[in-house]
């Protein structure tokens, strides 16, 4: 049984009540911006390939050149932006079609080694204690020097934790703090699916060798290593230097990003809009956005803006938002 | 046993199409109009708590709008994760233009 459950005869104040109950949106705009379409997904993902396989077709071009690491860099880039994609399918706000999100997601997973029915779970928790230490269970902390800063952007830590996270569910075992966001019901599930994906990379490395091919490193694992530190420094500009306090209006920041970047990030960008309505699809977050003005905490310069910031806090030149409780 | 039915809500004080949250007593409830006809359930998901009347509705399913659950708005069954036990329903009528629903045991 979930964690969550123990609010269940408490009631529950969810960020969409808060912002309805303070005016910031009303009930008529929140279930018009809930409507969901498969369209837009569908055609995204179309541009998706085509981006995908010309990012690709730049490696096959560069060859034994020195271009091929900058080209793999940003087919890595494109690639672990699968995860952007696969959180829109474990909403279920991709498709209109249900079971779609759920084939979508899956597929994002074995992208980039995220299994999807724990990513799930592991995010729900994540949407109930938003930077609330101890509880959030994606929280990233402020990092104390530029050492650690670094450290984490470097991904290393990232590798290590979800490398031993499908060893030990693959081995049938769930940590206490798993245990508690993941239902007994589910553990079977959870585990099975660890199985199954470390099948399928033992699939693919086999038949790499077998048939002497290279494909899958240089276009596929080599990529996602490079590209992930990207993705984590993206990650990071969501909570990280935001005060740690339930109130969704201080503890999440939205970055406003030129198109290239809310193409690939499938509008995540708006992220405090989404936290406010999960329900609420990627192709309507631009819209929640203007709705939500001068509501949210909005970095209007991007992400780099948030990592001025969270350097600008972690150097000591302002105050650290991790000491701000409310 | 008739006469003890309950009113909620006018027929036409419900949002068409949707779910519609109707204080009763220490409740809120959740009355859905679906595409089979008027359902009541308690309107927190039994996950986590949320107000179900601010989720996605789609005629049939109402989805828990803080975490995406999903539950037959018709016979509360819980269809996907991360929700796993039923919505409580309550036994509801539609009676001279007046959403009713049974008397509650507790």
């Amino acid at each position: 049984m979930s964690s969550a459950t123990s609010h269940v005869n408490a009631a529950v104040q969810t960020p969409i009540t808060q912002a309805m109950a303070e005016g910031a949106l009303t009930r008529k705009e929140l279930k018009a911006l809930m409507q969901r379409s498969n369209s837009p997904a569908l055609l995204r993902l179309l541009a998706w390939f085509c981006v995908v396989a010309v990012t690709a077709y730049f490696i096959w071009l560069a060859g034994d050149s020195w271009w091929l690491l900058p080209a793999m860099f940003l087919h890595g880039i494109v690639l672990v932006h699968h995860f952007s994609l696969q959180h829109e399918c474990c909403h279920y706000t991709a498709f209109r079609t249900r079971w779609l999100n759920d084939v979508v997601g899956n597929i994002c997973g074995l992208v980039i080694m995220l299994p999807n029915r724990f990513f799930r779970y592991e995010h729900c928790d994540h949407h109930t204690y938003t930077q609330l230490k101890g509880k959030d269970t994606e929280m990233i902390e402020l990092p104390n020097s530029l050492g650690g800063y670094f450290w984490y952007i470097s991904s290393v830590p990232y590798w290590k934790a979800k490398f031993s996270e499908l060893f030990r569910h693959s081995l049938g075992e769930l940590t206490p703090a798993e245990k508690k966001f993941v239902p007994k019901e589910e553990r079977k599930t959870i585990i099975l699916e660890a199985r199954l994906m470390v099948l399928f990379y033992a699939v693919v490395i086999v038949a790499s060798i077998l048939l002497q091919s290279t494909v899958a490193i240089w276009y596929w694992f080599l990529p996602v290593v490079l590209g992930e530190p990207v993705m984590r420094a993206i990650r990071m500009t969501e909570h990280v230097g935001r005060p740690m306090v339930y109130d969704m209006k201080t503890n999440t920041r939205s970055n406003i990003v030129s198109l290239p970047w809310r193409f690939l990030c499938w509008n995540m960008n708006y992220h405090a809009e989404h936290h406010y309505a999960s329900s609420v699809p990627f192709h309507a977050l631009p819209e929640l956005n203007r709705k939500l003005e001068g509501y949210i905490h909005v970095e209007k310069h991007g992400y780099l803006g948030a990592h001025v910031d969270i350097l600008s806090q972690l150097l000591g030149r302002s105050p650290r938002q991790d000491k701000n409780n409310g | 046993m008739a006469d003890n039915w309950q009113t909620l809500i006018s027929q036409d004080a419900l949002e068409p199409g949707d779910v519609t949250p109707v204080p009763f007593g220490e409740l809120v409830l959740a009355v859905y109009d679906t595409v089979n006809g008027i359902f009541v359930s308690d309107s927190r998901c039994t996950h986590a708590g949320a107000n179900l009347c601010d989720g996605y509705f789609d005629g049939k399913h109402i989805e828990c709008p803080l975490h995406q659950g999903l539950f037959d708005a018709r016979t509360g069954q819980a269809k996907a994760a991360p929700v796993v036990r039923p919505l409580k329903m309550f036994k509801a009528r539609v009676e001279n233009g007046f959403v009713q629903i049974a008397p509650i045991s507790k």
